[in-house]
């Protein structure tokens, strides 16, 4: 139980966010309460994203470039079911995580088979994200480049909500427990036989570890995780097209921010999306602030900058920084670190 | 703290002018109506940046004018403020900017530019029930949804493919149908395959024969296979239905291979009606023909703006008599209400009449917020201007079809 506490603390703090918003709209640093939400819920969705990059990527060593392919597939099941067949969306999104895990279990069965690693297996991924982009585009049942757009019927049932407050916190609930399920993981004998393979996939195999199995089970958990993620943008968007769901950005996102965050822990790909949007959001008001709408893309430069900055001093992530200073390690607040 | 000191004869003159000025001026002295704040929603940062940037310059444009032809008459001369926010190119951050635009407390919103920003954005703003308008995105969808806060200015896909069609047979009937075959060249996206594939059904219809369809991928690189593909078909026309890089690199690949078909006849092409095309890359656009958006050139208000455009060393684009219009329109909806109760304003917009905008569409008339008066022209590149060749009604150029030489 220790090992969860200090997860339950961020969990219990994240939770906690509503009570600060009348605090942070006063300080002047967001407009209004749901200009917050919105940036935290599609925080949180990229956070789902990276979480699942992240068991394969992090922890597995597995550098996917085409999370695209399950966060897509996630949002067109979820998108799909209900438009064409009714489907309640409640009911659709558990299938979306299922065939979100299927197409991760398919493409990592024909990569890892064919013993692909490193950049030959992050081509290949980008490669089907790409293909899977095309399909989306040329098919009727995706509404082809038309895209699919889900009826706005604001209900519970419908998982569309009046309130943003209530999103956040189904978005949290995800991202909470995936959170909880990676610490799981990490105390667990499939988590270490996971860094084994990362550290060095032929010593593991030589212990007897079954590899292929480990990086299967790996990617399938990974894909279902970034399908929700597809699944849950596609209820706060409500529309999808084949360059939104299948789109290069969002394998970005989801691998940038494990990689700014932490690679490899549990909560690298919470800290990295908020860093990363958050840099880029509080840029862009920065900039408005001071320069107007006059400069168009200045933020984005500042952002670039200071992205920059982040990765040549925190090389191991803005967790690795804490550490290096160490100021949460000492208080054991964001637990060991998985193994690197 | 600061010391007091003595008021000099000096202090004590300027204090009283002052005074004296403030109370012989009590027009001044009346306090201005609070601004009535627009939010202007357009993609400058990212894949759309170019016509994100026109679009704001044509709603600046038409806010500038308003303001200085003395505000919204029926809230006091209340003055229109721009919140501008910048969709990124991206649905998400157009979303977030209304959220934004909300909280800074609009009356309405304008922009959006491609058919996903607009989705995302007009639903945000129905949440609190925000009259938006969209300036450009053609898909049908974003008018489908029964959203009572969306309205769209210009014509939608359905009615520009339908008019892009008519016009063809039109033109091809006039000319004594020299045009049998034809080569579909499009985008894989939103414009060019849903246009490809109305263009197969419709035109075999109308007794056309489609050699072929190429698909084409945006961003595309080197467009030699497509022509040279078009040079072993030697059909009558190309339709083209891409963006701006791709539809230019097309045009000059034919030119430099000479190929020559009997007719380029675009459709909502990023190109064929921009007047950067036509000025950097004269020959290659010459004749070229499109189905687009474009202004009343019947208006004086038309050459006016577009002087003032091009005085700020800026193109002529149809982004710019769009928004401005939009922006005019809903400014006039504001009036109407008289009221900057959002709500009002949506009731205004539906029940508008809106005639003195620039765009070739007569009164207003919004059916489940489509205007159903909108409609696009025929425009074909001749010795460097951009023509419009359909409607008849205003048409200042007759159509070079078949091209020959």
């Amino acid at each position: 139980m220790k090992a969860y506490r200090s997860l339950l603390v961020v969990i219990a703090a994240l939770a906690a966010l509503p009570l600060a918003v009348p605090l942070l709209v006063g300080a002047g640093l967001f407009a209004g309460p749901n200009t917050f939400y919105n940036l935290m819920i599609f925080i949180l969705i990229i956070t789902l994203a990276a979480q699942g990059w992240n068991i394969a990527g992090g922890y597995g060593g597995q550098f996917s470039f085409g999370h695209a392919a399950f966060f897509g597939t996630g949002a067109y099941v979820q998108a799909v079911l209900q438009t064409r067949y009714g489907v309640n969306a409640w009911v659709a999104l558990p299938l979306a995580a299922l065939l979100g895990g299927l197409v991760g279990a398919a493409i990592g069965t024909l990569a890892f088979r064919a013993r692909l690693r490193g950049s030959y297996f992050a081509l290949v991924t980008l490669a089907f994200a790409e293909v899977f982009r095309i399909l989306a585009n040329a098919t009727p049942i995706t509404g082809g480049a038309a895209g699919t757009l889900v009826p706005l019927k604001i209900g519970l049932g419908q998982m569309q909500f009046a309130s943003s407050t209530t999103f956040f916190y189904l978005a949290l609930t995800f991202v909470a427990a995936v959170l909880l399920l990676n610490r799981a993981l990490e105390r667990s004998r499939f988590g270490a036989w996971l860094v084994a393979v990362r550290e060095n996939e032929d010593a593991a195999r030589a212990l007897g570890v079954d590899t292929l199995k480990v990086k299967l089970k790996a990617i399938t958990l990974s894909a279902a995780i970034t399908a929700v993620a597809g699944a849950l943008y596609t209820q706060k968007f409500l529309y999808i097209d084949a360059n939104i769901a299948y789109g290069a950005w969002i394998s970005v996102e989801a691998l940038l921010a494990p990689i700014v965050g932490g690679i490899g822990t549990v909560l690298g790909p919470f800290i990295g999306a908020v860093a990363l949007i958050g840099l880029g959001e509080a840029a862009k008001t920065a900039i408005h602030a001071v320069f107007g709408s006059a400069v168009p893309g200045v933020d984005l430069v500042v952002y670039g900058v200071l992205l920059i900055v982040v990765i040549a001093f925190a090389p191991r992530g803005l967790l690795g920084l804490f550490g290096k200073f160490d100021l949460f390690a000492r208080f054991g607040i964001f637990g060991k670190r998985g193994g690197r | 703290m600061t010391a007091w000191t003595e008021p000099t004869r000096r202090s004590l003159l300027a204090t009283g002018a002052a005074g004296a000025a403030l109370l012989a001026s009590p027009g001044l002295l009346r306090a201005q109506a609070p601004a009535v704040k627009l939010g202007i929603l357009q993609p400058v940062t990212g894949a759309l940046a170019q016509d994100g940037e026109y679009g704001r310059i044509g709603a600046q444009l038409a806010i500038d004018e308003i303001n200085k032809a003395g505000g919204i008459k029926s809230l006091g001369g209340a003055m229109i403020e721009m919140v501008f926010g910048d969709a990124r190119s991206n649905p998400e951050a157009g979303s977030q900017e209304v959220e934004k635009m909300h909280a800074e407390g609009v009356s309405a919103i304008v922009g959006g530019f491609a058919s996903p920003i607009c989705l995302a954005a007009s639903q945000a703003a129905s949440r609190y029930d925000i009259a938006y308008a969209v300036d450009v995105g053609v898909s049908d969808q974003i008018v489908s949804r029964g959203l009572k806060n969306t309205f769209r200015f210009g014509p939608g896909f359905g009615t520009v493919t339908r008019t892009a069609i008519e016009n063809l047979v039109k033109l091809n009937d006039a000319a004594g149908k020299p045009a049998k075959t034809v080569v579909l060249v499009h985008e894989d996206g939103l414009f060019g395959s849903g246009l490809a594939k109305l263009m197969n059904e419709r035109l075999s219809a109308l007794g056309f024969q489609i050699l072929e369809t190429i698909a084409h991928p945006t961003p595309a690189r080197d467009m030699s296979n497509v022509a040279l593909r078009i040079r072993a078909l030697n059909p009558d026309l190309v339709i083209p239905s891409s963006y701006y890089g791709e539809f230019v690199l097309l045009a000059r690949t034919l030119q430099q291979q000479r190929i020559r078909p009997k007719g380029i006849y675009a459709v909502l092409n990023g190109a064929a009606s921009n007047f950067r095309f036509v000025r950097e890359f004269p020959d290659a656009a010459n004749n070229v023909m499109d189905c687009n958006h474009w202004a009343d050139p019947r208006k004086p208000k038309t050459a006016e703006l577009r002087k003032q455009v091009e005085a700020m060393g800026r193109f002529w684009l149809y982004n710019v008599p769009l928004n401005y219009s939009s922006v005019r329109l809903v400014a006039d909806a504001i009036d109407r209400a008289g009221s900057r109760d959002r709500v009002k304003i949506i009731e205004a917009m539906a029940s508008s009449t809106f005639a003195d905008h620039i765009m070739p569409y007569g009164p207003t008339k919004f059916e489940n917020g489509q205007n159903v008066n909108a409609a696009p022209v025929n425009t074909q590149v001749q010795g460097g201007d951009i023509k419009v060749i359909f409607p008849d009604t205003f048409a200042d150029a007759k159509p070079v079809f078949p091209v020959t030489g």
